[in-house]
């Protein structure tokens, strides 16, 4: 491959083209480089209470200006995209198991109380 | 008195040892109930020729009593009971067949619970999930669903823009044939295929490139929109690539992340998943394939 993975882009990735016309996605060093820049941007997300970085754009770009660009620079937009919004959906996935998981130990306990389960 | 019917040992030392609790239970007063119950046959205490002449021979054993009855006295009881029917070859003999038994049912049952997927899986004759279809390999040699026959197939579908999911299952996939070849000293025998569902930008180069870095003997395959959609409903997979992208154009593929596993007659057998570790997935794969060897079924091997 004749890119190095720290100067490895987006745009030169996408642009990349196989000599029979295909088109070379990220291999393993570019991937990785992406994946950092996306948990770098991230915990700057987490460190500012930021949640969704597509409707709260404005915001993140704001307090997370240098990690945005990096994240952008070694991730194509689909992936950045996808990125964002996976991290919505895995928080709230989070969210909803460990409010089950609260409500299964509360329904456990009021069931104590009442008496059931304990040992005659 | 006479306490009970004897018969001669008819059948040696291991059912004497099975038997061996009887005497226990039989030396407790007021013991005709039980004794009767077992006997509803055998009129339990009457008058019968008393011969002690060979206690050693005396061997537990209900049924025939009624034939060659021999009594019993408490004394003769109490002094087998001193000896004892256990031995230490019995109780060693009773130890391995019990422990050899339940080792046998449980891996009887394992296979069978498998079979019995495998058979499911099959259907009514017609396999749910794999069927025809034509693609191209990286060599651009045609590659048909003829061409998975004779092995054990591991087919996953995905793409080579794929962000995480498919570059960790592929990882995945690399440490299962891997472990495959370890156990099966055989790398011919397990096929692990990859169909790509975005045939605009995986072209064959872009595939070999793309599945080199995660393992050689990983089998690339591509084609055409049509060719690949139909593969796709063959295989139940959720298939979204657009038709129409303009070059350059930068999208995702919505698609399955399952790995199929089919066996030699090409019928679906299980799925792999995301929750699988490659240990585990390694497992249900090569307790397949020695099923099937074990069946004496036909394995391509080359």
């Amino acid at each position: 491959m004749g890119w190095l993975p720290w100067s490895s882009s987006s745009s030169s990735a996408a642009d990349k083209k196989a000599s029979d016309g295909g088109r070379i996605a990220p291999d393993r060093s570019s991937r990785a480089k992406c994946y950092e820049g996306r948990d770098l941007f991230f915990s700057c997300l987490d460190r500012n209470d930021i949640l969704d970085g597509i409707k709260d754009d404005k915001e993140a770009r704001r307090k997370c200006a240098k990690e945005v660009a990096q994240f952008e620079e070694a991730c194509s937009q689909a992936w950045v995209k996808y990125f964002k919004e996976k991290r919505v959906m895995e928080f709230n996935r989070d969210k909803t198991i460990e409010r089950i998981q609260k409500e299964d130990a509360d329904k456990v306990q009021e069931l104590k109380s009442k008496g059931w389960g304990a040992s005659k | 008195m006479t306490l009970t019917t004897r018969a001669p040992g008819l059948f040696g030392q291991a059912t004497r040892s099975l038997a061996s609790t009887e005497p226990r239970i039989l030396s407790l007063p007021r013991h005709h109930g039980p004794a009767q119950c077992r006997r509803a046959y055998t009129p339990a205490p009457r008058p019968q020729p008393r011969n002690a002449a060979n206690p050693l021979l005396n061997s537990k054993n209900f049924s025939s009593s009624a034939f060659l009855g021999r009594d019993k006295t408490m004394g003769e009881l109490k002094s087998r009971n001193r000896t004892g029917p256990f031995s230490w070859k019995a109780a060693l003999l009773f130890v391995l067949t019990g422990a050899g038994m339940m080792v046998y049912f449980k891996i009887e049952k394992e296979r069978l619970e498998r079979k019995r997927i495998a058979e499911m899986s099959k259907g009514y004759g017609k396999p749910k999930v794999g069927g025809p279809f034509v693609l191209k390999d990286l060599n651009g040699n045609e590659f048909t669903q003829e061409d998975l026959k004779g092995k054990y197939s591991f087919v996953y579908f995905g793409f080579t823009h794929c962000p995480d999911i498919c570059p960790d299952e592929l990882d995945k996939m690399a440490e299962i044939i891997e472990k495959v070849k370890l156990e099966t000293k055989d790398e011919k025998l397990f096929l692990p295929v990859f169909i790509t569902c975005d045939p605009v930008r995986d072209t064959p180069e872009v595939l070999r490139e793309y599945l080199k870095e995660f393992h050689p003997g990983i089998v690339g395959l591509t084609g055409t929109y049509e060719q690949v959609k139909n593969v796709c409903r063959q295989y139940r997979v959720y298939f979204s690539t657009p038709r129409d992208v303009k070059p350059g154009e930068d999208y995702l593929v919505d698609h399955s992340i399952y790995f199929y596993l089919m066996d030699p007659d090409n019928d679906f057998v299980e799925c792999i998943g995301r929750q699988d570790t490659p240990e585990s997935a390694a497992k249900v794969v090569l307790e397949h394939i020695k099923d099937w060897q074990r069946e004496g079924k036909p394995l391509k091997t080359e």
